[in-house]
């Protein structure tokens, strides 16, 4: 079943033209992501599909209602005079969660120690695990994760990782977008290679690497970027 | 209904845990106390109710106006409101949770007005009644303000000049004419008219200040329908 789907959207600010007839489809239960340098569109595309921003042309489909789906945005939203566990609180009250749930999500994100600690205090990587702690609160059926793993030592990132892998376990959708090559191949079941707000590659990642010769030790997606369009993804 | 208590929540530990907000609600009674117990209370021409009026009128003219812009903005510009929104949390159960906190933690220097005035009885319930009759017009100033300006410094730059015309006409009226002319329809003014009056005709203070209202809440209305509170 289709969770989320663009056809042919185009999207400008100004005379800039930052997505061009851009199509995709992600299925229920599954981790798609979305791979591109800066400025390539990915975060315009999540504006889109959260209903942040309006299209210009095209049209787009998301399978769930606003409160059913799950955000992390760069800017976290976060509430800087409050503690960690009141800035989840204010969502368990509004979701009607379980107090039990929002200190299970504490633990799960690492938090714990600091669940008394003002936002203000806190790193940016300990700031984005809180954002998703928020974010996957409510087991949303849609996760929209922008850069969910970029400013976490790698042993955190593989603790998101495995709460990812849950959420889809339980049927969520996950639509991430990231930098690292090494997660996109690891984590998610297909990608769409993006530059300059144009679709240039979509597929599993190891069919992909394979259409352009790019398997060597390990899968790599950056070398399938770099062929397709002479430019590195930072 | 659970947004609302939510949001109220929120807001009241955020306000809190907020210095330069906490202190608003506490500066203009300490700054009348002092006023009405040095200058007031020393000289026979001064009416004891002078400086408590005017300090209301500052309050809750100049000190709320700016807050509550500043606290709506603050969460558009910070993207809080955008989550809430995604949260399903309407955009009538945001405000009114904000609106609500600054509602009752205005009544504490509210009843310090009164406090100070010397007011008891009817008197005292009659002067809170007004002030807080104002807080209400000025919180939905403060709301409309909020909605219309893209970021915090923008919510300063409107407030400012809205909260200082209202809090400084009532101050200029006693000594000029025209300008307590011009004021009297205005809500900060009718401190001092109800004070004035001698509460023979309170009614009247209070039909102005909820003509302001009505009229306020019409302005937010417009303000909301075409700007929003998306983050």
């Amino acid at each position: 079943m289709i969770s989320v789907s663009m056809k042919n959207v185009g999207k400008s600010f100004g005379a800039n033209k930052v997505l061009k007839d851009v199509s995709l489809e992600t299925h229920e239960g599954e981790i798609f992501g979305m791979l591109g340098p800066s400025g390539a569109g990915k975060t315009t595309i999540i504006n889109i599909l959260t209903k942040q921003l309006a299209i210009d042309s095209g049209s787009i489909h998301v399978a769930a209602e606003s409160r059913e789906i799950g955000l992390l945005l760069e800017h976290d939203g976060l509430y800087p005079r409050l503690s960690c566990i009141d800035n989840l609180i204010v969502f368990e009250d509004i979701y009607g969660s379980p107090r039990a749930k929002t200190k299970e999500m504490l633990e799960r994100v690492g938090l714990k120690d600091a669940a008394n600690t003002p936002v203000h205090q806190l790193s940016k990587g300990m700031r984005q695990r809180l954002g998703l702690a928020r974010a996957v609160l409510h087991e949303p059926k849609i996760l929209f994760l922008d850069e969910p793993t970029s400013a976490l030592d790698p042993v955190t990132a593989r603790g998101i990782h495995r709460l990812i892998y849950d959420l889809r376990a339980k049927g969520s959708t996950v639509f991430l977008t990231t930098h690292n090559m090494e997660e996109a191949t690891t984590l998610c079941e297909r990608v769409v290679l993006l530059h300059k707000g144009t679709i240039i590659e979509q597929g599993e990642p190891k069919e992909i690497c394979e259409r352009h010769n790019a398997v060597k030790t390990v899968m790599d997606l950056e070398a399938v970027f770099v062929k397709l369009t002479g430019e590195g993804l930072l | 209904m659970n947004s609302i208590k939510a949001i109220f929540k929120k807001q009241l530990k955020d306000t809190y845990k907020n210095m330069v907000v906490l202190i608003q609600f506490f500066l203009f009674p300490v700054v009348a106390w002092v006023m009405t117990e040095m200058v007031a209370k020393s000289d026979e021409n001064i009416p004891n109710t002078m400086f408590v009026t005017m300090m209301a009128a500052i309050f809750a003219g100049m000190g709320l106006i700016p807050l509550v812009a500043s606290i709506i903005a603050e969460d558009r510009e910070r993207k809080s409101l955008r989550f809430l929104v995604m949260a399903g949390v309407k955009s009538g159960a945001y405000l009114l949770g904000v609106g609500s906190v600054i509602l009752l933690v205005s009544i504490l220097p509210a009843f310090a007005f009164s406090f100070i005035a010397g007011y008891a009885g009817r008197e005292f319930w009659l002067f809170t009644a007004v002030i807080m009759s104002g807080v209400a017009a000025s919180i939905l100033i403060g709301a409309t303000v909020g909605i219309v300006s893209k970021n915090q410094q923008a919510a300063t730059g409107l407030a400012m000049p809205i909260a200082m015309v209202l809090g400084f006409g009532p101050m200029i009226a006693p000594f000029n004419e025209t300008v307590a002319r011009i004021f009297h329809p205005f809500y900060t003014m009718q401190f001092t008219v109800v004070v004035e009056s001698t509460y023979t005709y309170a009614w009247q203070p209070f039909a102005i200040i909820w003509a302001n209202v009505a009229v306020l809440t019409v302005l937010f209305i417009i303000a909301y329908a075409v700007k929003g509170l998306r983050g």
